[in-house]
């Protein structure tokens, strides 16, 4: 079979999952507080930024930091758990196709649903723009190249903690440690944001980049250039080893 | 009986070694807090206990919920992975029986968590502030009141999870509960009451507004109806399968 048609078996598999209505609820939840609060952005307590840029960040700041993390925790659950009921995975591994294709191919999926995430909070950040720029006649909408870019870069950061979070949910069986470490890593990404060591930890990395983003639109609030030198090979070598260890532990207790 | 059934099903799912991981890993917020900047907090003026919950205690409470919801998540995952609630069913047990059991070994594990947290704390203040004198009584208070605040998710979660025959969904809708109640104001009197925000809450915040009562009344109400919603909820599934 080749790769593309796995991820189509893949993406069929969990047609039924409402995993959809799972990244889509939170997404119009991240903005209700955004659209009721607008007048907040105004009163910005002597920092210097824009209330259209204040809109945008103070939206994402949430989502980057707690539901990238903890949405990217529950597809890993998804993907893992559909086949482990009647035990599909085991009809799986007995086809003529090789485990680590059907481990990558799980994980290409994990990284289409973040992306869909992604695309339908681009689409929930323009309707709430749009909302408010009606309601407080102030253009609170930014452009779409800087937007995209931003969302980019996050995407971007998620892909190592990602491959992080399907490492530990192929590696470890029960499924109350793998969520419960996958849940719990969110927890001290803030205090690590704030420590030297921060690039060694993946779940931190979307929050740096919105972070970094703010100090640019915010002078002095945070660092307005991002630290490519430790972070860039650190993070690539945190994805490839995960990925790694994910492809070789893939079925290994459904083997034994 | 239920409760011996209950915990034996438990035993190899790794529920209580996760909820004793998460507990030290929680108690472990304030001492490191307290080796990276000591300065910081050593110099503040009042009571020990209470400057080392207002620096720690958020992100120790989301710590707990987060650990709560992965428990309930587990516990009826265990019970719908392969097909055990059917077998359950036709047993002469009452579904309300197993939910209660569910319910009271939860909030056990809780508790012990909760108490190795305030372990932590006294340790903390101990060894940090010199002027700190041990007082048992003021120390149960803490406890039982971040126990009892954060009851109603345990019991609500429990109630999701028991609804939602796929984990994934029972997580989720936890995750984003915990999630729409992080970014709501959490200044709000009645926002801070509800399930998922009143873990929040630190015993002499709730004092110094003279909402401490309030807190465990509501909290313990809410915790019997949820309890009793559930047992609704379970006779009226029963008319839709």
């Amino acid at each position: 079979m080749s790769y593309l048609s796995l991820i189509g078996v893949e993406l069929k598999k969990i047609r039924r999952s409402k995993i959809f209505l799972i990244l889509l609820i939170p997404i119009i939840m991240m903005w209700i507080p955004g659209i009721i609060n607008v007048d907040m952005n105004f009163d910005l307590r002597g920092i210097p930024i824009t209330p259209e840029n204040n809109f945008f960040i103070q939206g994402f700041m949430g989502m980057v930091w707690f539901m990238i993390p903890a949405s990217l925790v529950i597809c890993t659950v998804l993907l893992n758990q559909t086949e482990r009921s009647n035990k599909g995975i085991l009809k799986m591994l007995s086809l003529p196709v090789s485990t680590t294709k059907l481990c990558l191919a799980k994980f290409t999926v994990l990284l289409i649903l973040a992306a869909v995430q992604m695309i339908l909070s681009i689409g929930a950040y323009y309707i709430c723009a749009a909302i408010v720029t009606h309601t407080q006649d102030y253009n609170f909408i930014l452009g779409p190249l800087y937007v995209c870019k931003n969302v980019c870069n996050i995407y971007a950061a998620a892909v190592p903690m990602a491959a992080v979070y399907w490492a530990v949910s192929t590696v470890i069986q029960s499924p109350i440690f793998s969520v419960g470490i996958g849940l719990a890593s969110i927890v001290p990404s803030v205090l690590m944001i704030n420590t030297k060591i921060w690039f060694a930890y993946p779940m931190s990395y979307p929050f740096y980049l919105i972070m970094v983003a703010y100090g640019r639109a915010a002078e002095g609030v945070y660092e307005t250039q991002i630290a490519w030198l430790p972070w860039l090979p650190v993070a690539i070598g945190i994805t490839i080893l995960a990925l790694t260890v994910s492809c070789v532990r893939f079925g290994a207790s459904e083997r034994r | 009986m239920s409760l011996f059934i209950e915990s034996k099903k438990l035993k190899r799912t790794g529920y209580l070694p996760a909820y004793l991981a998460g507990g030290f890993l929680a108690a472990a917020f304030p001492v490191v807090n307290m080796l990276v900047r000591p300065e910081n907090f050593t110099s503040l003026s009042g009571n020990p206990i209470d400057i080392l919950m207002s620096a720690n205690w958020q992100m120790i409470a989301m710590l707990n919920i987060l650990i709560s919801i992965c428990g309930a998540c587990m516990m009826y995952h265990t019970e719908y992975a392969d097909n055990a609630m059917q077998k359950m069913s036709v047993l002469p047990i009452r579904q309300g029986k197993m939910f209660f059991g569910k319910f009271i070994i939860s909030a056990l594990v809780l508790s012990a968590m909760v108490v190795i947290e305030m372990v932590a704390f006294i340790g903390c203040a101990k060894y940090w502030f010199p002027n700190y004198a041990f007082d048992l009584i003021e120390t149960l208070k803490i406890t039982g009141f971040q126990i009892v605040v954060t009851l109603p998710t345990v019991m609500l979660m429990l109630v999701i999870a028991s609804a939602c025959k796929n984990m994934w969904v029972s997580l989720g809708i936890g995750v984003i509960l915990v999630f729409t109640l992080s970014i709501l104001p959490q200044d709000n009197a009645v926002l801070s009451l509800f399930p998922f925000a009143s873990p929040y809450q630190i015993l002499f915040e709730a004092m110094e507004n003279s909402r401490a009562a309030l807190f465990l009344i509501v909290c313990g109400i809410e915790t019997v109806v949820f309890g009793i919603a559930e047992l609704i909820y379970l006779k009226a599934r029963r008319c839709f399968e």
